[in-house]
């Protein structure tokens, strides 16, 4: 299989662009839930599809949200939210929420928040486009999620990963923006034509 | 320029507009005050509401359960982040209540929809709502939901089967090849085994000592034509115990019908065997006390001819002495000592015949057969001033094992005689009574004495084996054969009772052995 690793001048593009996604996507998530947010350093790999599975098994230990997000044009792929129960509980608290359905509703509104800002960014920056998909919130129990076919498709990933925390309200997220081989491969030479306008 | 006139031409057209307008979508335009800029075609026909009546108008006062604060936030965020926010069918169900007008739709109420907030026009800050029928995709949905419900719960019902399967049947379980794949825990138990000690073992090398070579080759046999098989075979345990079974093997396939391997369900019969052991034992000592008890009787009978030969005898030999002994007299004299040991012989006969167990029943006349059983008692009767009197509704014949009947009587009537016997009072007015009545579905023999009468506390127990007030005359077997015999093989019943000095038994028995009684 072809290895579609980025060089560290790539990464290093790559992560100055989500630099400025995240700051954009806190602002948006701080001012919809009315508190304040940081967002971790985003961590950047390409790895390969099993390593990202042992990466969501770790998270299995305790009751979690899951949900998924496609996005699509010249740079596709989907991305996977995951937040725990006690996590989402805070922020039903939060939003006043009374009913399981508006708590569902409200976590995907979080996906659909940070995908479409993190993402939107990153094509901005890149002079793309993108559209999405409705987010949905997977049924299935996360000791479930090797057998997924949502991941059969995928051989190599690049996974985007932060924590999401609103520090007040003890709410952490972690969001996972997957790509596929064709995507990183467009990417990669969109990195290098920006890395070619800094030279 | 052809290009440039085609896109003129398809301007003039107004395409966007038509084909907008006549979407198979709902298009709601809205500011962040939920204030109704336009509300499409699509939207009026499914609501029955004109776009000119609701302009202007805010959405939450027209539809109800519209969380206003929810899709503030989110129109909001459309407009901030410049990309889409969504409401979905899955959780939040439907942002405008629209009925369902169509048959097949029972899940729900009101038309499920996805919604995408679409940002449209940044500065005045309006958005465009546009709504997507997902009714059909929420019902299938459902459906699918409640099908897992159901999977679930059979599947959790099917686990606590196969639990309670083993913890409480005792199965083994083998492969083609023999190997033992599994055992239920029932088994394992009772076997002293652990299941890691007999899995993967070969069944038939592991059994095979303790199967008799014919119970190994019916098995071999049904094994190799896939046949169910029932037999009886004995292992032992890991502590040396031996268990006995009665078991079926049943040859197992594959949901796809495939043969794979072989189940044994076995039942321990280790306990029903030792009481059949046990049960054997007590008919054997009833059969020998019976035989002690039919020689008695014969004596008895013996005592009277026997007295009356001695007597000829006597007879012969004072006259011989005397001189007196004729010819006529020697002739008379064998001419009875020849009819009375004929008589003699003729007593074993009859206690031979009624004392072999029927094979077969037939048509029995009930009078007569208390005829025949006072035959053999009516001598101790006399004797001891006893009166005895039958009364009979009818003439009444019955299909049965006669002698076993037979038995049973003589059997009942002796009890009352030696209850007479033994009385530690003196009774005046001894008297047996025996009453047959026809009854719809059966008849009745009450058997009374006036013997005195049995304690309540040894009536409880008088169909015990071995249980006997006799003491030192009794086997305790009489009364126990007369239950085994009446309720067993001749399908009646037989009752107990006693009152001030009176004991009643009474007997039921059913027209026909084979039917029983109803």
């Amino acid at each position: 299989m072809q290895t579609l690793d980025l060089t560290e001048d790539e990464k290093d593009v790559l992560q100055e662009l989500m630099n400025v996604a995240y700051g954009n996507a806190t602002a948006v998530v701080a001012e919809m839930l009315d508190a304040f947010a940081s967002l971790s350093i985003p961590n950047i790999k390409v790895i390969q599809t099993n390593e990202l599975l042992a990466t969501f098994s770790e998270l299995k230990s305790e009751s979690y949200f899951f949900s998924t997000q496609a996005f699509n044009g010249e740079f596709k792929g989907e991305s996977a939210f995951f937040i725990n129960q006690t996590s989402a509980d805070n922020l039903a608290k939060h939003l006043e929420l009374d009913s399981s359905e508006d708590l569902d509703d409200a976590i995907l509104e979080l996906t659909n928040v940070l995908t479409s800002t993190l993402t939107t960014k990153l094509s901005q920056e890149m002079n793309t486009e993108v559209s999405f998909s409705l987010p949905s919130l997977s049924k299935i129990p996360l000791q479930e999620i090797e057998k997924s076919p949502t991941f059969e498709h995928y051989s190599q990933v690049i996974v985007i990963d932060t924590d999401l925390n609103f520090q007040d309200q003890q709410i952490h997220g972690k969001i996972f923006i997957l790509t596929k081989d064709e995507s990183i491969q467009w990417l990669k030479t969109k990195l290098n034509s920006i890395l070619e306008l800094l030279v | 320029m052809a290009k440039n006139k085609t896109q003129q031409y398809i301007r003039t057209l107004g395409i966007d507009k038509k084909i907008v307008a006549n979407i198979d979508n709902g298009i709601i335009v809205l500011d962040q005050d939920l204030k109704i800029y336009h509300f499409n075609k699509w939207l009026e026909l499914h609501t029955g509401i004109k776009e000119y009546e609701i302009l202007d108008k805010k959405i939450d006062d027209i539809f109800n359960g519209i969380n206003s604060k929810t899709l503030k936030r989110k129109i909001k965020t459309a407009l901030r982040i410049q990309t889409p926010t969504f409401y979905t069918a899955s959780t939040s169900k439907y942002l405008i209540p629209i009925q369902i007008n169509q048959f097949h739709n029972s899940s729900f109420e009101y038309m499920q929809q996805d919604v995408s907030i679409i940002p449209f026009d940044e500065e005045k800050g309006l958005v465009a709502l546009i709504l997507t029928d997902q009714t059909i995709m929420a019902n299938t949905n459902a459906l699918l939901e409640s099908n897992i419900q159901t999977i679930n719960k059979l599947n959790s019902e099917l686990l606590k089967e196969r639990d309670t399967i083993d913890k409480k049947v005792l199965v083994i379980k083998f492969d083609k090849t023999f190997r033992i794949i599994d055992i239920s825990q029932a088994l394992l138990r009772l076997l002293n085994y652990e299941k890691e000690e007999l899995l993967d073992k070969n069944f038939l090398f592991h059994e095979k000592y303790h199967m008799t070579e014919k119970t190994q080759m019916e098995l071999v046999q049904a094994m190799s034509e896939l046949k169910v098989l029932e037999f009886q075979e004995s292992t032992l345990s890991a502590h040396g115990q031996r268990i006995c079974f009665k078991s079926t093997l049943i040859p197992e396939y594959s949901a796809e019908g495939i043969h794979i391997g072989f189940l044994i369900f076995r039942e321990n019969i280790t306990d029903s065997k030792r009481l059949e052991k046990s049960q054997e034992k007590i008919l054997a000592s009833s059969r020998s006390a019976a035989m002690g008890e039919m020689v008695s009787m014969i004596a008895h009978q013996w005592r009277q001819p026997l007295s009356l030969i001695n007597t000829i005898m006597a007879t012969l030999k004072i006259k011989k002495e005397l001189e007196k002994l004729d010819e006529k007299d020697i002739n008379e004299a064998f001419s009875k000592i020849q009819t009375t040991t004929a008589y003699l012989s003729d007593t074993i006969d009859d206690f031979r015949d009624y004392f072999k167990p029927n094979k077969e029943s037939f048509e029995v006349n009930i009078l007569s057969l208390f005829d025949n059983s006072i035959f053999f008692l009516k001598e101790t009767m006399h004797q001891n001033n006893i009166e005895y009197k039958i009364n009979a509704t009818q003439n009444i014949s019955i299909d049965t094992y006669k002698n076993e009947l037979l038995q049973s009587i003589i059997n009942i009537i002796r009890n009352s005689i030696d209850a007479f016997i033994f009385s530690d009072v003196e009774i005046l007015n001894k008297q047996i009574n025996v009453n047959i009545q026809k009854q719809e579905s059966h008849i009745s023999i009450t058997i009374t004495d006036n013997a005195g009468g049995i304690q309540e506390d040894v009536l409880q127990r008088v169909f015990e084996p071995y249980f006997s007030t006799k003491s030192k005359n009794g086997t305790g077997l009489g009364l126990h054969m007369c239950h085994t015999i009446i309720t067993g093989h001749l399908k009646g019943n037989i009752l107990m009772t006693s009152k001030d000095d009176v004991t009643t038994t009474l007997i039921e028995l059913p027209f026909t052995i084979l039917k029983g009684i109803k």
